[in-house]
């Protein structure tokens, strides 16, 4: 009798499992999975909300991370906020899909009028220390340099746009893990200067560079000189799934979507 | 169901039992093994990985000298042909800061939790008693990330307009900057976080107390304090060690909380500087490790951030022997594993 009650309970699993797999299978779409830079995350998201032929499984990491995994198959489209590097991987490819630009932000109580790529670099690296020796500044003291960490692309993008090559970002400067984290101590601290990607500069003041705004229209008309290209990196070139997403992430409709915050590339 | 059954059958039963008897100690004994050679396979796992950091550097990789977060950029931006890869690291700073929050967040937590926890055991009222102790299991389960979050938008800022004055800026202003993240707020949001879970288990090894030793001692005309101090706290005193280990453990390995609010610099707090030292920003182990999980993918970073994790798994396992070979000392008057 147990031994019944037992089979008739086995049936009975196997049957809810059943009914409970059915329609999952049933309307199964195509999964495509990207990970990589945290820059271009809320994008994907987007993009991936307004593509709707496909399912999606963002994850983040940094663009290195996005970079290995597509090399090693682990996604479909690996993010990368920074440019190819010879260490890259072999057998990728790199397809443009939007840009974006690095704001140099204080804090609002400390609006610049306009900074040179000269007063930047030199800010930045630890050669002009205190708010008094640079002309506009509506605050006195030392300056306190807020950074990213060395393995961020927008520390990537910072490092390539403003300061080269050969220069440096002072060793005093206090590095932070995420762009949310310099925003928040740029706001809070009224001797603070750092930078950040396009989509964290509310509420803090964003400097205009060489004269130029950093707004979203200086930087789709080129005006702006603080601008990084985004990637959707693909092992060889796209194929199905991958390919119609590409394809129409750089259509205009995918463009628009960009357009909401981010530089369209065309 | 075995009472039902005729007498040939209960004992077929009781052989069967036996028989399952052994086999949940085979399987029990397997899952043991299992999870000792999953500790031996990831330890063996980790020096792998950080042997070429550890072979690079040699012993000098616990030494100073030079800027530890401009070694990290270097060895990140190393080129890709594996030959030119750079390892060289002197990781103190990271050591020494590693050494300062966890040290001073137990040290401070270890006094408030035995005070507290006599509290809460002998002097609190009946009602307070039992408001308290289920507060305290709450606070143990916060995520650390909470912490760091009121951590970076009211501690920080308050540290800074409190005590961080321009002089104080311009004193160091070439070595290193004042924001208010700082030695002191890592030290006290850690000793936050591990206060509660070293109350708790405080808290319950007082009460186990033998009532007769306590009555004994008031019986003579002692008063509770010294009743609490001289009997109930000595006779704790290997629970109090226990706490204090895994106090540590979590200390060590915080990462979140202490990435947002130590500064995250590596940089080593100087004490010649007086109050300023508490006010320098440092940044532990495990907080460098999440700050450049970005970068693993560069090969000779990710062997850096292995050998950071092997040192803060070898501390581990030598805080847990240390705890043991303490315990043991304190058997003759413990009141748990042993004379009690």
């Amino acid at each position: 009798m147990p031994r019944t009650r037992h089979f008739g309970a086995v049936v009975a699993g196997a049957a809810v499992a059943a009914v409970a797999i059915g329609p999952v299978s049933a309307q199964a779409k195509t999964t495509i999975t990207m990970s990589g830079s945290t820059s271009i995350a809320p994008l994907a998201t987007k993009l991936a909300r307004g593509y709707g032929k496909a399912s999606f499984r963002i994850f983040q990491g940094g663009s290195d991370i996005g970079i290995a995994d597509v090399s090693r198959g682990r996604v479909s489209i690996g993010n990368s906020s920074r440019d190819p590097q010879s260490s890259d991987p072999g057998g990728l490819q790199f397809n443009r899909v939007a840009r974006d630009g690095v704001c140099i932000v204080t804090s609002p109580s400390n609006p610049m009028s306009s900074l040179s790529i000269q007063q930047v670099q030199a800010i930045f690296t630890g050669r002009v220390r205190n708010w008094s020796d640079i002309p506009g500044a509506k605050v006195s003291g030392t300056i306190d340099l807020v950074v990213r960490t060395p393995a961020s692309g927008t520390q990537d993008a910072f490092q390539n746009i403003f300061l080269g090559q050969s220069l440096r970002v002072s060793s005093s400067a206090s590095q932070k893990a995420s762009n949310g984290l310099v925003q928040q101590t740029v706001r809070s601290n009224k001797n603070a200067i750092g930078y950040v990607s396009f989509d964290f500069a509310k509420g803090v003041s964003a400097v205009p560079y060489r004269g130029v705004a950093c707004n979203l229209r200086n930087a789709k008309s080129g005006q702006y000189g603080g601008v990084r290209n985004f990637w959707m990196v693909t092992r060889g070139a796209p194929k199905g799934a991958t390919k119609s997403f590409i394809d129409y992430v750089r259509s205009s409709r995918g463009q628009r979507i960009v357009a909401s915050d981010w530089v369209p590339i065309r | 169901m075995a009472s039902y059954a005729p007498a040939g059958g209960a004992l077929a039963q009781a052989r069967k039992g036996v028989r399952s008897d052994q086999r949940a100690e085979l399987l029990l004994g397997a899952l043991a093994c299992l999870v000792l050679a999953l500790i031996l396979g990831m330890i063996v796992f980790v020096f792998t990985k950080a042997w070429p950091s550890f072979s690079a550097n040699g012993l000098a990789w616990f030494g100073t000298g030079g800027d530890v977060d401009q070694q990290l950029t270097d060895i990140f931006n190393s080129p890709a042909n594996p030959k030119a890869y750079v390892y060289e690291l002197r990781a103190w700073p990271l050591l020494y800061g590693t050494a300062l929050t966890t040290g001073g967040a137990v040290l401070v937590g270890l006094v408030f939790s035995v005070l507290a926890a006599i509290f809460i055991v002998e002097f609190a009222p009946e009602r307070l008693q039992r408001l308290l102790e289920p507060v305290v299991l709450l606070l143990a389960a916060v995520p650390s990330v909470v912490y760091g979050l009121i951590g970076i938008l009211v501690v920080v800022p308050l540290v800074r307009d409190a005590f961080i004055s321009e002089e104080r800026k311009e004193s160091v202003q070439f070595v290193v900057q004042l924001d208010g993240s700082s030695l002191a707020v890592a030290v006290l949001i850690l000793t936050v976080m591990i206060v509660p879970i070293m109350i708790a288990i405080i808290v319950d090894a007082l009460r186990a107390v033998p009532r007769q030793w306590t009555e004994g001692a008031a019986a003579l005309g002692v008063n509770r304090w010294r009743v609490m101090w001289t009997i109930s706290v000595r006779a704790v005193r290997p629970v109090i060690v226990a706490a204090a280990v895994l106090a540590t453990a979590r200390a060590l390995g915080e990462a979140i909380m202490l990435s947002m609010v130590s500064g995250s610099k590596g940089f080593a707090p100087n004490p010649i500087d007086g109050i300023t030292f508490l006010l320098e920003p440092t940044r532990p182990l495990a907080a460098t490790i999440v700050d450049n999980r970005e970068g693993l993918s560069a090969v000779p970073l990710g062997q850096t951030i292995y050998a950071f994790a092997a040192v803060l798994l070898i501390s581990s396992v030598f805080l847990s022997f240390a705890g043991w070979y303490m315990k043991r000392r304190l058997r003759h008057v413990a009141i748990y594993g042993g004379a009690g």
